[in-house]
C-alpha cells in the first residue's frame, strides 16, 4: 500500500473519530440533568451585581454568553482541611462553550506562594451568571474522583461551589483574587 | 440514541469499569484460564520444563518492563499530558458515552500504529522482539516485554491528549486495548464466528502475528479491532500451521537474556555499520536493514 494512502486513510479515521467525539461533547445536548454548554436561558436568573473588572462585558454586550464571562478571572480559595492547610487561586478560562477552572498558585499558612502546574479542576458546563453546575476534582484519601457541583453567586466578588457526593460534602468559597 | 451517546458520565462509574476490565480481569480472566491452558499442555504431552521456565522468564520480564512503566507513566501522565492537555490540546472534550468510545477506537488506533511501528525500526523491533522471541504461544507470553516497550505507547497517545481527550481517559483506554491482547494469546480457542473475525482481533488472528512462518511476518498489529489492519494493508487470515517465535531464535529461558536480547543485538549491529549517521539510520530504518557496502 502506498504511503499516501496510509496517510490520507489514517488522517480520515482520526477526523472522523476526533470529530464525533467533539460533536457530541459540545454539540449534541443530552438534555435533562446533564446541560452540555454555558446558557443564560433560566427563567430564575437572579440578576447579580456589576462586577466591576467585566463591567464593559456587561454593559455593553447583551449578546448569549457574554453576561457570563464576568467569571473568567482569578478566584482564591481558602482550605483549613488535614490534607491541605492554605490557599489555592485558579485562573478560569472559557474554553468553547464550557468555562475550565485550573490551578495557577498555591498559598501556604505563612504566606509563601508558588506557581501551580496548571491542573484542570472544575469545568463549569451549565452557568447563567448567578448559578451554575459543573464537574469538580476532588481528591480524597491519595484518589482522585470528578464529581458534580453547584454555583452559587454570592456578589461580584464571591461565588460558593458546593457539592455532595455519597455523603461526602463541602460548600468552598471562591474570593475574585 | 444519540442522547444517550451525549449522556454525560460520572468519572467514578467510568474508573470502577475499567478497574473491573483492566485490574480485576486478572483474577477472572487471565490467571484461570492460564491454569487451563497448563492443564492442557499436560494433557498434550507439551508440559516441559522448558515451557515452564519460560512462562516464568515472561513473568519475570512483566515485572522489570511494569517498573520502567510506572516511572515512565508517573511522569508521562503527571507531567507531559498534563502541560499538552493544558496547553496545546483542542477544547476539553467532556465525558459521555461518544468521547469514551471514541477515546477507546482512537487509543485502539493509536495501538496499531505503535506496534506496526515497533516492528518496522531498528529500535523498536530491539525492544518488541522481546515479546515474540518465545517459541510458545500462552497467556503468560502477553506479559513478555522488552525494556524500552513502555516508551512508544506514550509517544503514540499523547495526540489523543491533543485531541481533547481527558489524560486519564487516555491511559485508561490503552490498558484496556492492552488487557484485550492479553486475552488473544491462546491456542485454546480456534476460530471464531465470520463477522466476529471480520471486525475483531481474534486469538486466530494474533496467532498469526506471533508466526515466525514468512507470510506471518509484520501482520495483524491490531488491539481490538482487526478491521485496521484489513483497511490498512497488513491484514493476513491463519491458514498455515504457526510456528511461534523469531527468526534467529535465542533459546534461552533465562529472564535476563530474554529482557535484553533484543538490545543486545541491535548494539552488536550498530558496532558492524560504519558511519555515525548510518548508526543514526539504523534506529529507524527497518530491522533488517543494513547501509549499502
Amino acid at each position: 500500500m502506498k504511503n499516501s494512502t496510509l496517510v490520507f486513510r489514517s488522517l480520515g479515521i482520526i477526523i472522523f473519530l476526533t470529530g464525533l467525539a467533539h460533536l457530541f461533547s459540545f454539540g449534541v445536548s443530552a438534555g435533562g440533568d446533564f446541560p452540555t454548554s454555558v446558557t443564560e436561558t433560566d427563567q430564575e436568573t437572579i440578576q447579580h451585581p456589576e462586577a466591576t473588572k467585566p463591567a464593559e462585558n456587561l454593559d455593553s454586550n447583551t449578546q448569549s454568553g457574554k453576561e457570563t464571562d464576568y467569571i473568567i478571572d482569578k478566584w482564591k480559595v481558602v482550605y483549613n482541611t488535614d490534607e491541605y492547610k492554605g490557599a489555592i487561586v485558579y485562573a478560569i478560562k472559557k474554553e468553547g462553550t464550557v468555562f475550565n477552572a485550573y490551578t495557577y498558585q498555591y498559598e501556604d499558612e505563612n504566606g509563601y506562594t508558588e506557581k501551580a502546574e496548571g491542573t484542570k479542576i472544575l469545568t463549569i458546563t451549565s452557568f447563567n451568571a448567578s448559578k451554575g453546575k459543573g464537574i469538580y476534582s476532588v481528591a480524597f484519601e491519595g484518589e482522585k474522583y470528578k464529581i458534580d457541583c453547584k454555583i452559587a453567586l454570592v456578589d461580584e466578588n464571591t461565588f460558593t461551589l458546593s457539592y455532595d457526593y455519597y455523603g461526602y460534602t463541602d460548600v468552598e468559597t471562591w474570593k475574585r483574587q | 440514541m444519540i442522547e444517550f451517546l451525549a449522556k454525560k458520565l460520572d468519572w467514578l462509574d467510568v474508573q470502577y469499569w475499567f478497574y473491573i476490565f483492566n485490574d480485576l480481569s486478572l483474577f477472572y480472566i487471565i490467571v484461570p484460564f492460564f491454569a487451563l491452558e497448563l492443564i492442557r499442555y499436560a494433557y498434550l504431552k507439551r508440559l516441559d520444563k522448558d515451557l515452564v521456565l519460560d512462562s516464568i522468564a515472561n513473568v519475570v520480564t512483566f515485572g522489570a518492563f511494569f517498573l520502567i512503566e510506572i516511572i515512565l507513566g508517573i511522569l508521562a501522565i503527571t507531567k507531559v499530558y498534563y502541560w499538552v492537555y493544558n496547553n496545546i490540546s483542542l477544547p476539553h472534550l467532556e465525558l459521555n458515552w461518544a468521547t469514551l468510545i471514541c477515546c477507546v477506537l482512537l487509543a485502539d488506533f493509536a495501538y496499531y500504529w505503535e506496534h506496526r511501528t515497533m516492528h518496522r525500526i531498528g529500535i523498536g523491533w530491539a525492544t518488541h522482539t522481546v515479546h515474540h522471541s518465545s517459541p510458545h504461544f500462552n497467556m503468560s507470553v502477553a506479559y513478555r516485554f522488552g525494556p524500552l516497550d513502555a516508551i512508544m505507547p506514550i509517544v503514540f497517545s499523547l495526540p489523543i491528549v491533543m485531541l481533547g481527550f481527558d489524560p486519564i481517559l487516555v491511559l485508561l483506554s490503552e490498558v484496556f486495548v492492552q488487557v484485550f491482547q492479553t486475552l488473544l494469546h491462546t491456542e485454546i480457542i480456534g476460530k471464531l464466528t465470520k463477522p466476529v473475525e471480520f471486525i475483531f482481533n481474534t486469538p486466530s488472528h494474533h496467532r498469526v502475528h506471533h508466526g515466525s512462518n514468512r507470510q506471518y511476518w509484520d501482520k495483524n498489529y491490531a488491539g481490538i479491532l482487526i478491521i485496521w489492519d484489513r483497511m490498512l494493508g497488513t491484514f493476513e487470515p491463519e491458514k498455515e500451521k504457526v510456528v511461534y517465535g523469531i527468526s534467529q531464535p535465542i533459546n534461552s529461558v533465562n529472564p535476563i537474556v530474554v529482557f535484553f536480547h533484543g538490545i543486545t543485538r541491535f548494539v552488536k549491529k550498530l558496532r558492524q555499520i560504519k558511519g555515525f549517521s548510518n548508526k543514526l539510520l539504523a534506529f529507524v530504518k527497518p530491522p533488517d536493514w543494513m547501509p549499502k557496502p
